[in-house]
């Protein structure tokens, strides 16, 4: 790829701009969205889903109340629990859910010494919120000023995420940063499925059940069965005249990896779409079967 | 026992029905389409608000499932076409550098015209400006399918493209 500061393409770049839809559309959307929350979901309401991690953090802020409102509307926190409140009126501990961690805040205490860092004269530390894709950046920072934040550092990208920073109004450093990029498990050249080919399905299935504990369930095609939970994932088909295990592997480009199948003295049939990708029988030059899928 | 996190989302709605509609609508420049999108996006955030670990029920968040259903919306399309697409000749996969500048609003006609996996790979890395990684993600392939998609997406698009008040042969 081109050097990306040069490249014409980032002019294409978008941030969101907010569009009322039509009023109408609106309010019928909020009624669909009330029935679906209302609606029993077959499961229980969640219980606990965040955690106290290893490290945590208790921060002390100049107005407890406002400051759990501000949390809640600037990052989507929730309420854990309710306040514990002192016989002099101050907060001294409150619980926030913010994603799957637990933020805990208690109004000032000069006479313990914590005091926020706006009565300190400034942070000494910055709170790091990850938030998702890189313009979930963009918007929770449009989220946070709305609410009461100072924009202290516009949102931008750098090598390792989007970050901007926010100061809220107990002067908390809020740094909002993308969430670091997955790495897809397979590539060009890993084993991608396996597909036993059997006589009988029946005794097959019963006999790895006995000796690997796999369970099956059918698959889309008559006598093909799904083998659950495997790594790779793994398929059967009966009728087969010779049993024998089938690998297909995958490719980046499956024409070209055909080409170069039939080059090297192997031989290989015409792709076929199907819904996983697209796919092609092959037989190496020794006479062994394999799949290419480019999915 | 905790209340129902997904109850968060009627918090939001106000502020965060025209930031994901806008989003939407932007991306796909089709009102009824970002409508369809824009509810399909509220409800499934409903289911996903109840999962483990519970997700910030924030604007942001809701972007993020938009772009799902967006990029869902046109590998729907892609697998619509496909049939037809591979009776076109493909194009060049030159990847030269390119010295234009991009003019936003001609080049939006060109992404409504482009194949949706094209337009999905630009829109999502460009427009959007994700990581080549989170790309492939959204579009369930691999980083390196996603790569050569990219560069043929781009030869697609420079075919397409016409600088604005200059001869189109120029170009060439």
């Amino acid at each position: 790829m081109t050097d990306p500061r040069s490249d014409p393409f980032w002019a294409l770049r978008q941030p969101i701009t907010p569009v009322d839809p039509d009023p109408a559309f609106a309010a019928e959307l909020r009624s669909r969205l009330e029935a679906a929350l209302l609606a029993p979901e077959g499961t229980p309401m969640t219980t606990a889903v965040e955690t106290q991690h290893t490290l945590g953090s208790y921060i002390a802020v100049n107005d407890a109340r406002s400051a759990l409102d501000f949390y809640q509307r600037a990052f989507g926190a929730r309420r854990r629990g309710e306040p514990i409140v002192m016989a002099d009126g101050r907060i001294g501990h409150a619980e926030l859910a913010i994603g799957d961690s637990v933020l805990m805040l208690a109004d000032e205490y000069a006479e313990i010494g914590l005091l926020s860092p706006r009565t300190r004269g400034g942070p000494s530390q910055s709170l790091y919120l990850r938030v998702g894709a890189p313009d979930a950046v963009d918007a929770t920072v449009l989220d946070a000023v709305e609410a009461g934040a100072r924009l202290e550092r516009a949102a931008a990208d750098y090598g390792y995420g989007r970050n901007a920073v926010v100061v809220d109004p107990s002067g908390h450093r809020w740094m909002i940063a993308s969430s670091p990029t997955e790495t897809p498990t397979s590539r060009h050249g890993d084993l991608a499925y396996l597909t036993h080919a059997v006589a009988d399905t029946a005794r097959a299935r019963a006999f790895y059940g006995a000796v690997l504990g796999w369970t099956f369930r059918p698959g889309r095609v008559a006598d093909g069965w799904q083998i659950e939970g495997t790594s790779p994932p793994a398929g059967m088909h009966g009728g087969a005249a010779t049993p024998g295990i089938e690998p297909v592997y995958q490719v980046d480009d499956l024409a070209a990896a055909l080409t170069t199948v039939r080059d090297h003295g192997g031989q290989a049939s015409e792709p076929q779409l199907q819904p996983y990708g697209r796919i092609a029988e092959c037989i190496d030059d020794q006479g062994a079967h394999f799949q290419l899928l480019q999915p | 026992m905790r209340p129902d996190p997904a109850l968060g989302l009627l918090d939001i709605y106000d502020t965060a029905l025209p930031k994901v509609h806008g989003y939407l609508l932007s991306r796909c420049r089709d009102r009824t389409l970002a409508q369809d999108l824009t509810a399909e996006t509220f409800l499934a955030a409903v289911t996903a608000a109840r999962k483990q670990p519970t997700p910030p029920i924030t604007t942001g968040w809701l972007v993020g499932v938009a772009r799902h259903k967006l990029a869902d919306h046109w590998r729907r399309a892609e697998r619509e076409q496909r049939g037809l697409r591979l009776v076109h000749a493909a194009v060049g996969e030159s990847d030269d550098p390119w010295d234009v500048e991009i003019d936003a609003v001609a080049a939006h006609q060109v992404l409504d015209a482009l194949g949706p996996h094209h337009r999905a790979a630009l829109t999502l890395r460009y427009l959007d400006g994700l990581p080549v990684a989170q790309v492939a993600e959204h579009l369930g392939r691999t980083v390196h399918a996603t790569e050569a998609l990219l560069v043929r997406a781009r030869a697609a698009f420079r075919v397409a493209y016409r600088v604005p008040d200059e001869d189109p042969e120029a170009l060439r």
